[in-house]
């Protein structure tokens, strides 16, 4: 619902209304105590995809460490009847599970720490998600919106999303050469040393959460998933985005709209306080311990849409890494290749030509020419062109 | 036996019996006799039984005498030289032939020459250090008796005539008023001082008021026509109104506690956001007031939630005080006509909100002439106009808006915010009609609006409608009404047209009538009767949703709306016990209906309240009582006058409060909405006990307050963890239940008079929530206290005020507060991609410490008397010092790493300016 939207950009008008409102950086004097809850996240898919349990443990707030990975324990299912299913500790922290489950059944997850520490969820019943009705787009002054339509049914009414965004890029000189500190040539690069075109993709998507029970039918029609603002260059060649909707009941919904509370909308004048993030995970050893985070089961739905440059034309693009790109004006000839290329700092770029033979180059600056120091240029498995 | 010795010296010195020594008796009685080898004790009571004399001593002084002579006519100076003789003993005899035995030294009879002129003197020094307070105290309390009771005019009334003159200049005082307070007789000096004013005979308090100077006061007890020649202070330039006068001594005599005036004449010169006059930034400035933050609604009292104030209008109850999110006040200033906030001592008339009452009286338009006043500030732009029409009727208009969104155009440039637009606007209607002297007819009415929106796709807007008529009829002298019928209504209302498909209309309105009819009737000299009853019906749409156009699949929903009536009866006395104690008490009865139409779950008791414990679900129809609440509400304070400059205060009130504002943030937001209570939901109930001190110093130039004051709070509502509350029917699943505590200081020091005034306030206040130990849902912080979001403890606020001319004035003002709680996050986990906060338990931790100082100038126009209209200019700063007070204090990843960030609304100074007229 829009309201909620509102609410930050009316702490957005009020700054701007003040005129003279300001966010600065901010680091409180904090109590360094390392809480070190555990933090336990996952979905399991029921129908054979690879989908698993991931364990770490919190950080103090003002830490660079990297994420505390809970290695060693012993992570398994069990349904009502009793069978049981382990799940495979695939690198630190990450339990692995493919296999087909039956919808109709609810199932305990249970986990046993490498210090013997045993946890134990709530039951967990299934939920087939609906297939996703539509990824559609729209551009507007805004930019372009990605939105998504589905429709829920009677089990399933809550809906998540999550999604991979990729696409593709140029730098802002593009050259087919490279030199050849052997031969003391400039060659033709092979597909292997091309970097012109690249890849780049965000994997940190916001929260998207809906609830389907307020429209007619359950169903959701053209939900934001993704604004790409105008001049973005996610849109100058050729742009992918895949989105996941998983239905989850109710619980978990709360624990998600928490989550996403909590991370977006705290701090404006008129956002909630923060609140308590609840788990269906609970301590068997100590009933007192607070576990952070919530597993669903179920299957999921995806759906990968691809947006050209030319279903968005004209689409003026800025980046600012080749702002201020340009080819040199000067001709680097043969007997200088070694002194000018040799560094890797200056990319032949252009073949300055005498007749049909060709004396010598004008370089560009490595940071404008390739694309690989901004993205991989290794095509993405799944990609379509 | 020495302690019967001095008492009789005493008693010797207050019947004025000179000073004796037995050799200076002229004639001694003669002793004849043997005493051969006696104790002295025996020896003396021989004397006794034969003569006149009677012996006084210590028996352990005389253990060791043996007397052993033989007297003929001899006397008893003699004698006792002889027994003496060798002995440390001494003796003395007075005039009443008591003689007195003392060891080393003769008991000294006299008494030092200066003994009482000693006293004297020293009496006289006190009261020249102390003349300005003990001497005017002194003739204020002095009875003065006039007149012959003998005199053969047997009328009950009597004439009392007299001059008044200046203290210091001794010129007659022309215009001064003499008055006395029963039955507000009255009288006007003459151009020579002279006055004359026809009394009931006996004890009356009179009143000297002289524009602009104090108001003295002489105790008399008129017996017969007397003449009063009275001194006064005379001050030439009228600086201040009757009403400033008459505050100043109410500070100390008046019976109720935590009651703070403010006249709008005060309040202009806080300097002031924008430069526009605001009633409720002039409040914050006062001890125990209090608020989450700059741009917010609503104000805290005494560690009460916002909600909490009841904020009366002219009798109207204004359910959101502000325009643009709090930057202004709902109040259009040149309305307004004086300001009372009570903050405990809450007179028995009013109820329904546990932590204050604000009243804001309004204009009814000037008697005399017809006038147009008005300001244009950076934003918005007001006029009022009032006046006369014929002989007994008055009105005021007025209105306030803001007439350009320049300052967002300007904004537009330099941000991609387009179309953001915010405006509003107020306007008041009044008129008062003199019917005949016995009744007078007022019509109150206050419409505002507000309409604000970021984006093409996203209008709020929200309204104030309020209409009360009121009629004051005087039953005769002593008995007065007033009969009040009117209709409050608020609403707000959220447009969503970003897409056909989901387009919307959100609403949320309150509507209620009231109906109340207060009486005073006094009594006697010492007792005032407030009595009368009021009715609030309630109807309240808690939610709305539409969809908007043809295409819109939003579905319809509605909160089921809800009904109530809340009806009380009151019942009080001013009892004015003697000059130094007075006691005001009251008893008020409130008893609150929950209505039908309605369908209300009901849950298994002892449970938490949850969807799963829902036990069963009840429709009732119209007009059905779903459930009643009802129960007394006390309020007794009193004073005690130590003297006539300082006095001590005691007060206790309870109070119910039957509307619960619904905010997950800590100021009020224009979308937060409000609840009735239902069986679900409990009245909150409160109760505050409160002591005081108030002194004046240096005749009334300074007033000293201290008050101390500890509240407790039931039945209070905080949330649950990912409480959703808009639209929202079963909002009991999404409360817990809660209570609270409040306890603080609050120190006032004023400086009334002078080129240089204003107040210096301190308060320190603490304000504490727990989940209550019968709700069983959640517990916050496991159960114990925790600071709620408004919990400041130290606050200081310096309000300074220099007359640098007559035409030019400067005002400072000050203000520091601890940093409101706020809940950070203490630790940090990876979490659907991204880094995510665990949150400290509830309000750990505080924001930094808010400070800021904000400076005016006010220009006043020349003061020819004829001229087209008479302008004023306020051009000021606030935040001179530009500091970047947090308003509050987030956390957010920002590409996948955790960010802290401090927001902060006024982060540098703000010139302001502002233009006043008035013709």
């Amino acid at each position: 619902m829009m309201i909620r939207k509102s609410h930050s950009l009316l702490v957005f008008l009020l700054l701007i209304l003040a005129f003279t409102g300001c966010r600065d950086p901010f680091e409180p004097e904090l109590t360094q105590t390392d809480f070190a809850q555990l933090v336990v996240e996952g979905y399991i898919e029921i129908n054979g995809k690879e989908s698993g349990i991931k364990l770490s443990r919190t950080r103090p707030v003002i830490s660079d460490t990297d994420p505390n990975m809970e290695s060693g324990a012993t992570v398994m299912l069990r349904d009502e009847f009793g069978y049981q299913w382990d799940l495979q500790e695939s690198e630190p922290g990450t339990y692995s599970f493919s296999g087909f489950l039956s919808a109709f059944s609810t199932y305990q997850l249970e986990i046993i720490l490498n210090n013997g520490n045993r946890y134990i969820s709530d039951n967990l019943t299934p939920i087939i998600t609906p297939e996703i009705g539509d990824v559609g787009f729209q551009k507007d002054e805004n930019g372009v919106d990605i939105f998504i339509s589905t429709q829920g049914n009677d089990q399933a009414q809550y809906f998540l999303w999550d999604y991979e965004e990729y696409w593709q890029f140029k730098p802002g000189i593009q050259t087919v050469f490279i030199y050849n500190p052997e031969t003391n040539e400039v060659d033709y690069r092979r597909p292997d040393q091309a970097i012109n075109l690249c890849w780049n993709n965000n994997l940190f998507p916001r929260i998207i959460l809906e609830s389907a029970g307020k429209y007619t039918d359950k169903r959701i029609f053209q939900k934001e998933l993704v604004n790409i603002p105008n001049r973005s260059e996610k849109l100058m060649q050729r742009y992918s985005i895949k989105v996941r909707q998983r239905a989850i009941d109710r619980e978990s919904y709360d624990f998600w709209e928490i989550l996403r509370k909590n991370s977006d909308d705290i701090g404006g004048i008129f956002s909630p306080l923060p609140s308590l993030i609840q788990s269906n995970i609970s301590s068997l050893t100590d009933p007192e311990e607070n576990v952070i985070g919530f597993v669903s089961m179920g299957q999921s739905a995806e759906k990968r849409i691809y947006i050209n440059v030319a279903d968005v034309f004209p689409w003026p693009f800025f980046i600012p890494e080749y702002e201020f790109c340009q080819i040199e004006n000067d001709t680097t000839f043969i007997s200088a290749y070694s002194r000018k290329f040799s560094s890797g700092n200056l990319i032949p770029a252009r073949p300055i030509m005498s007749g049909t033979t060709t004396i010598g180059y004008l370089g560009a600056p490595v940071a404008c020419t390739d694309c690989t120091l901004r993205g991989s240029n290794v095509r993405p498995d799944f990609w379509e062109d | 036996m020495i302690r019967k010795l001095f008492c009789v010296v005493l008693l010797a010195l207050t019947i004025g019996s000179g000073n004796v020594f037995a050799q200076q008796i002229p004639e001694e009685e003669k002793i004849s006799g043997l005493f051969p080898g006696i104790s002295f004790s025996r020896f003396s009571s021989q004397i006794e039984s034969s003569t006149d004399y009677r012996f006084y001593f210590k028996k352990t002084d005389v253990d060791s005498i043996q007397v052993n002579i033989s007297a003929k006519d001899n006397s008893i100076s003699q004698i006792l030289e002889g027994i003496f003789k060798n002995t440390d003993l001494k003796y003395t005899i007075d005039e009443q032939n008591r003689v007195f035995i003392t060891k080393g030294k003769p008991l000294e009879l006299s008494l030092a020459k200066d003994f009482f002129e000693s006293v004297n003197s020293l009496d006289e020094e006190d009261s020249i250090s102390r003349i300005s307070d003990t001497e005017r105290a002194f003739s204020r309390n002095k009875l003065h008796v006039l007149g012959s009771s003998q005199s053969e005019n047997s009328s009950s009334t009597a004439s009392l005539s007299g001059k008044i003159t200046g203290l210091e200049t001794g010129n007659p005082v022309y215009g001064a008023v003499v008055f006395e307070k029963v039955n507000y007789t009255r009288a006007i000096a003459n151009e020579e001082g002279f006055f004359s004013i026809d009394l009931p005979k006996g004890r009356h308090t009179i009143f000297i008021q002289n524009l602009g100077g104090f108001v003295e006061q002489r105790q008399i007890s008129l017996q017969g026509d007397g003449i009063l020649d009275i001194s006064i202070e005379e001050n030439i330039i009228s600086l201040k109104e009757i009403v400033v006068s008459s505050e100043k001594m109410t500070n100390i005599s008046r019976p109720q506690m935590g009651v703070q005036s403010l006249s709008i004449k005060a309040m202009k010169k806080i300097p002031a956001i924008l430069g526009e006059v605001d009633i409720l930034k002039g409040l914050l400035t006062l001890p125990g007031v209090k608020t989450v933050g700059e741009a917010s609604v609503g104000f805290n009292v005494r560690g009460g939630a916002a909600d909490q104030n009841l904020i009366l209008f002219n009798n109207a109850t204004i359910y959101n005080p502000s325009h643009l999110f709090g930057l202004f006040s709902a109040f259009n200033p040149d309305m307004v006509e004086e300001v009372d906030l009570y903050k405990g001592g809450i007179p028995v008339k009013y109820g329904g909100r546990l932590s204050s009452v604000l009243d804001v009286k309004a204009k009814y338009g000037d008697k005399e002439k017809f006038k147009v006043s008005g300001g244009i500030g950076l934003m918005t732009g007001r006029l009022t106009v009032e006046g006369p029409i014929g002989k007994n009727t008055t009105f005021v208009v007025g209105g306030r808006s803001t007439y350009s969104d320049w300052i967002l155009d300007l904004l537009e440039e330099k941000t991609d915010f387009n179309d953001a637009r915010a405006s509003f606007y107020d306007f008041n209607f009044n008129f008062q009609h003199k019917l005949n002297a016995k009744n007078i007819i007022r019509l109150n009415s206050y419409l505002s609006q507000d309409q604000f929106r970021f984006d093409p796709d996203t209008a709020f807007n929200y309204k104030n409608q309020n209409i009360n008529l009121a009629w004051t009829h005087y039953f005769s002298e002593r008995l007065e009404a007033e009969f009040i019928v009117g209709q409050d209504r608020y609403q707000f209302g959220i447009e969503g047209r970003d897409n056909p498909l989901n387009a919307y209309d959100f609403g949320f309105e309150i509507l209620q009538n009231h109906l109340r009819a207060n009486f005073t009737y006094e009594m006697d000299l010492q007792h005032t009767l407030s009595f009368g009853a009021s009715s609030i019906q309630y109807n309240f749409r808690p939610g709305y949703i539409n969809p908007f156009g043809t295409e819109s699949i939003v579905i319809p929903e509605e909160v089921n709306p809800e009904k109530a009536l809340e009806t009380a009866f009151y019942i009080g006395d001013a009892f004015e016990i003697n000059d130094q104690l007075a006691v005001d008490f009251g008893l008020r009865y409130v008893i609150y209906n929950y209505l039908g139409p309605n369908t209300v779950n009901s849950y298994q008791p002892g449970g938490p309240i949850s969807p799963s414990t829902i036990t069963g679900e009840k429709s009732y129809g119209e007009g059905d009582i779903i459930n009643t609440y009802h129960g007394p509400e006390f309020r007794v304070s009193g004073r005690y006058n130590l003297n006539n400059i300082s006095s001590i205060k005691a007060g206790y009130n309870t109070m119910r409060q039957f509307t619960h504002l619904l905010t997950n943030t800590s100021a009020i937001s224009p979308t937060d909405t409000w609840k009735l209570s239902d069986p679900n939901i409990r009245p909150q109930w409160g109760d505050q006990v409160s002591i005081g001190y108030y002194r004046n110093l240096k005749i009334d130039q300074y007033e000293f307050s201290l008050e101390l004051y500890h509240r407790n709070m039931r039945n209070l509502i905080d949330y649950r963890s990912g409480a959703s509350l808009i639209l929202n029917n079963e909002i009991e699943q999404s409360i817990l239940k809660t209570d609270g505590r409040a306890y603080g200081a609050e120190v006032m020091l004023k400086k009334n008079t002078g080129k240089l005034n204003g107040w210096i306030s301190y308060t320190y206040s603490r304000s504490l929530l727990r989940t209550a130990s019968d709700e069983t849902a959640e517990k916050i912080n496991k159960g114990d206290y925790y600071p709620s979001n408004f919990d400041q403890p130290h606050n200081v606020v310096v309000v300074g005020n220099y007359e640098l001319s007559k035409r030019l004035s400067t005002s400072l003002n000050a203000n520091y507060s601890t940093g409101r709680p706020v809940t950070y996050p203490v630790s940090k986990f990876q979490y659907a991609g991204s880094e995510r906060v665990y949150f400290s338990e509830r309000n750990a931790y505080r924001i930094p410490d808010y400070f800021r100082i904000d400076f005016s100038i006010n220009i006043e126009g020349n003061h020819k008397v004829r001229k087209l209209a008479h302008s004023s200019w306020s051009i000021g700063v606030y935040n001179l010092l530009g500091r970047k007070n947090p308003y509050s204090v987030y956390f957010t990843p920002v590409n996948g790493t955790l960010q802290g960030y401090q927001l902060s609304i006024f982060a540098q100074p703000i010139p302001f300016i502002t233009y006043n007229f008035r013709f």
